[in-house]
């Protein structure tokens, strides 16, 4: 087929003065050749050498390291109560960055089940640029569910734990609590935080931009649950001690309160309460003074509840006897006067410490070198820090025998120059009842006894035990102190408090410290009470009769065979005349 | 020439193998990173509610655009030359269409889709095929006249203010950069003086910087480009995460569908900014491999013209070099954009992005291409073009 005409014309249409220069297609082609050689060096740039820059940046926006939370170990007391159990909840929270706009209706029922007011969740969710806002913690799981079921886009759940305490006000100085966080703020749960947490698992992953995993980034840890903590506590006879307390502390119109029971054979702490106390559970208004575990760190000067000690000193020595007949006539010692409050110019041995003489026990004590008291005060834990594991514990304030003047012995031995916390002299009263030794403290339970320091002999031991007991016996300043069918030893003391630098007159701290049974010592128990103000100080009025239900209370709940059966009917204290210690 | 004309067809090989390969595989490319970039948006958008959403839309998309290209190859180019004027024509009136309230659709503050029901035809499209056609048809026809610059240059500079003064009007930036850069190109390939080219290239400087400074809008983009560190979750957000998924590629990417930025963190992932997904699931290699599947599109297109050139056919010569000149030009632009060398513009990658306009207006234009090989090849065996 012959090439027809039109192809002719097609050629003579671009024919004229046409011209594409090589030169200038060069150009064009080099021009875009250029540009793409650009692309490739600002993509070797980007993904090379600024990769680590970049990465980063993704991973400030999509990595996560998630926390898997352990469940914090449960404590309970010596029987397996729980006292401080770690439950479940659900946290509400959103992210305001990738949510929807929230319809009024769906923020009102936002509100009704969050129980929080709409106008704050909107504010919370007004930041579009936060990706994470909490909206409501820890509320229950069904209350979670019922907001998930709203549907609302962005809105997510998440689980934590909330720590819940079933013995409430009654335990919580020792057992304390923990924060939002889970991290122990107080008490015990501060103390033994590591224990008790756990160790919570992590797992890095990588989340979209809705929030949801998309893959794990490393091997996940699974969390390690807590231990259990096995208190030395006995939860029913705590309950006794911080009821009574309370009582004793209401009742005598006192501004605070403490006690400690003893296990006398182990150290072991069955009970430990103060007053004021607080709702562990819902610390909405929590002051400052209400959270002072005061058993513990706070210090006070004993008073009478000291005399024991010099007393078991003299015996010990065998400078005097039980039946030893002193003369107990108001005397001078250096600069000053000691004097009783019901002055008798002779009593036995006994008789100083059934009626609390101060000249008789300061005479005891100047028997020595100011050197072998202060040994002897160290000896039963003065000055020492007890150990028990209680976060702030004081070891209260014991002064270096060296610069001792003769009347400052005089009346350390009757408990005045010399400070301990009510642990501090629950604990030194171990010696009595232990044989002579005295015996570590602790919050948690001992399998064994311990050893113990031995401090006196044995006999010593028997001999105090024997002429403590007759201050809750007729004539003695403790007879409140009475417990049926027990033989109760103990020593009351009434302190005036030092008040800047000066002993106050209308304050005073009353006490009992005291054990049963007499002849088979089992419990320990200190009651303190802070300033009372409903007429009588005397520890043996205001502290006798909570020590006394306490110890009753204590001895049935650990089934204590009653060691004076014949004993059924109890003094009746307001019949007899009141024997009063100033000291 | 004694054969039949079944034979003769058959004697010539149809197609540029070479280049038919590579877009095929830029295709294939395409489908599998617009399916990986947009899976889990269309899941999880309402709208869409399936995963395969868009890979559907885009594969429908793609059958129709190859049947265009199929018609359009047997057009023979001197039918676009005859009619380039008519067809230039209608791009302007489309692109006036687009710009009447009901007719043309606004999307994130442009109006730039007409609603033709099932689909959204891009007029700005339309039109950089268009200037191809057109610009090349003017400077054959006034061939002589190039070096003057009344009647060489000035009718086209006309022409030209019309169209950008449009395009300006949707506005679509981008489009007109890559219209200038086709009509100027053309222009200065097809010989004009150079003097003023040179003119109307400061000319073309000046007026992109000022429109630049004079609108608001534009200048933000202009400057959070430059530093998207500066405010990465307002102004830069898009371009940081672009630049995070460029980052987290390095040399050999996190492999295919790994893509984290895909996962609703960088906008537009499937349509401007694949190519961010493209790097982060395939790495500098694979930025390697796509730009040079460009480069070789761009290289035989020029090859393609120059043929045409020694055949003296200068009108499928400047036609096939203006095809090269848009695909690299928009694809420097989009990778450009993608890697933060260049501000914001809303242009597609060629042959990758997600869009139904833009696919079928590249493979026509290829379609053009091709047909410019095969006329060369039907030439260079002796037979008519």
């Amino acid at each position: 087929m012959p090439p027809r005409a039109y192809s002719l014309h097609d050629r003579s249409v671009s024919k004229p003065a046409m011209r594409i220069a090589p030169g200038r297609v060069s150009v064009v082609l080099g021009g875009l050749g250029f540009l793409f050689l650009l692309l490739l060096l600002r993509a070797l740039y980007l993904q090379v050498a600024q990769q680590d820059f970049l990465q980063n940046q993704g991973d400030a926006r999509f990595r996560r390291s998630m926390t898997l939370e352990a469940t914090r170990g449960v404590i309970a007391d010596r029987n397996g109560e729980p006292l401080a159990i770690s439950t479940p909840v659900q946290t509400i929270w959103a992210s305001p960055a990738g949510m929807p706009e929230v319809s009024e209706t769906q923020l009102a029922q936002l509100a009704r089940l969050l129980e929080v007011p709409a106008a704050e969740i909107r504010s919370r969710l007004a930041d579009k640029k936060r990706e994470f806002v909490y909206l409501k913690r820890q509320i229950s799981p069904e209350q979670a569910n019922a907001v998930m079921e709203l549907g609302i886009p962005g809105v997510a759940k998440q689980q934590e734990f909330r720590r819940y305490y079933p013995a409430g006000e009654m335990l919580s100085h020792i057992v304390g609590f923990t924060g939002v966080d889970g991290k122990g703020q107080e008490g015990l749960e501060l103390a033994r935080d590591a224990m008790l947490s756990g160790k919570h698992g992590k797992r890095v992953v990588l989340r979209d931009r809705r929030g949801y995993i998309i893959d794990d980034l490393a091997a996940i840890e699974p969390p390690k649950d807590g231990q259990t903590m096995t208190l030395s506590i006995d939860r029913r006879i705590q309950y006794l001690a911080y009821r009574e307390l309370k009582n004793a502390v209401e009742v005598n119109k006192a501004k605070a309160g403490g006690i400690v029971v003893l296990d006398g054979k182990t150290g072991e702490i069955l009970a430990l309460a103060n007053y004021p106390s607080f709702n562990p559970n819902n610390r909405m208004r929590l002051d400052p003074e209400m959270r002072r575990n005061r058993a513990v760190i706070d210090m006070f000067e004993p008073g009478s509840t000291m005399k024991p000690f010099p007393v078991a000193m003299a015996i010990e020595s065998g400078k005097v006897k039980p039946g030893t007949v002193m003369d107990t006539n108001t005397y001078k010692v250096g600069s000053g006067t000691v004097r009783d409050t019901h002055p008798k110019p002779v009593m036995t041995v006994t008789e100083v410490i059934q009626k609390s003489s101060n000249v008789g026990t300061s005479k005891m004590a100047l028997m020595f070198p100011p050197e072998q008291m202060w040994t002897m005060y160290d000896a039963v834990g003065f000055g020492r820090n007890p150990r028990a594991g209680f976060p702030g514990e004081v070891g209260g304030r014991l002064r270096a025998w060296k610069n001792w003047r003769p009347f400052e012995q005089a009346t350390m031995s009757f408990g005045y120059g010399v400070s301990v916390s009510l642990l501090q002299l629950a604990r030194a009263y171990t010696v009595f009842t232990a044989d002579g030794h005295l015996l570590p403290v602790s919050f948690s339970r001992v399998p064994a006894p311990p050893a113990g320091q031995q401090v006196i002999t044995p006999d010593t031991a028997q001999k105090m035990r024997d002429m403590m007991t007759k201050v809750t016996e007729i004539g003695g300043t403790g007879v409140r102190a009475q417990v049926l069918g027990f033989n109760v030893g103990g020593k009351s003391g009434t302190a005036r408090k030092l008040v800047d630098g000066r002993y106050a007159a209308d304050k005073h701290i009353g006490l009992f410290v005291g054990f049963a049974p007499a002849t088979r010592p089992r419990l320990i128990v200190a009651v303190m009470v802070d300033e009372p103000k409903g007429g009588s100080y005397y520890g043996g009025t205001v502290a006798g009769p909570a020590f006394s239900a306490v110890m009753g209370g204590g001895l049935r709940v650990l089934g204590i065979e009653p060691d004076a059966p014949a004993n059924n009917t109890l003094i009746p204290v307001n019949q007899i005349p009141e024997i009063r210690e100033e000291t | 020439m004694i054969a039949s004309s079944r034979e003769r067809y058959q004697t010539v090989t149809v197609l540029d193998e070479a280049l038919m390969w590579a877009v095929a595989l830029l295709l294939s490319i395409s489908l599998v990173m617009v399916y990986s970039a947009s899976i889990a948006y269309a899941e999880a958008d309402a709208a869409t509610q399936s995963q395969s959403f868009y890979l559907v839309r885009h594969s429908i998309f793609m059958v129709v655009a190859l049947a265009a290209g199929f018609v359009a190859f047997q057009i023979p180019s001197s039918f676009w030359q005859k009619y380039a004027g008519k067809f230039f024509l209608l791009a302007l009136v489309l692109l006036v269409l687009v710009l009447i309230p009901g007719i043309g659709r606004v999307v994130n503050g442009s109006r730039r889709w007409i609603n033709l029901f099932v689909v959204n035809l891009q007029p700005s499209e339309v039109m950089k095929l268009a200037a191809i056609i057109y610009v090349s048809d003017y400077t054959v026809r006034k061939a002589h006249k190039l070096h003057s610059f009344w009647q060489g240059f000035v009718p086209m500079f006309g022409v030209m203010v019309v169209v950008a003064g449009l395009l300006l009007l949707e506005p679509d930036f981008g489009a007109l950069m890559v219209v200038m850069v086709i009509s100027m190109a053309i222009l200065f390939l097809a010989g004009i003086n150079i003097r003023i080219f040179a003119g109307m290239a400061v000319a073309a400087v000046l007026a992109v910087a000022s429109m630049i400074v004079l609108s608001p809008y534009r200048l933000k983009r202009v400057t959070g480009f430059m530093d998207p560190w500066d405010d990465p979750y307002g102004k830069g957000y898009q371009l940081s995460h672009s630049l995070i998924a460029f980052g987290r590629g390095e040399w050999f990417g996190v492999g295919l569908g790994a893509s984290v930025e895909k996962l609703f963190y960088l906008p537009e992932a499937h349509t401007d900014f694949i190519m961010a997904v493209i790097a982060e699931e395939f790495g500098f290699v694979g930025i390697c491999v796509v730009i040079g599947l460009y480069a070789w599109i761009v290289v035989r297109a020029f090859q393609i013209g120059m043929t045409a050139k020694k055949q003296e056919r200068y009108y499928p010569s400047l036609v096939a070099q203006g095809v090269g000149i848009w695909l690299g030009i928009q694809t420097f632009f989009n990778i450009g954009v993608n890697m933060g060398m260049l501000p914001t513009k809303g242009l597609t990658l060629p042959l990758m992005s997600f869009g139904g306009s833009a696919m079928l207006m590249n493979t026509i234009a290829l379609a053009v291409l091709l047909r410019v090989d095969y006329e060369n090849r039907r030439v260079i065996r002796g037979y008519k073009a």
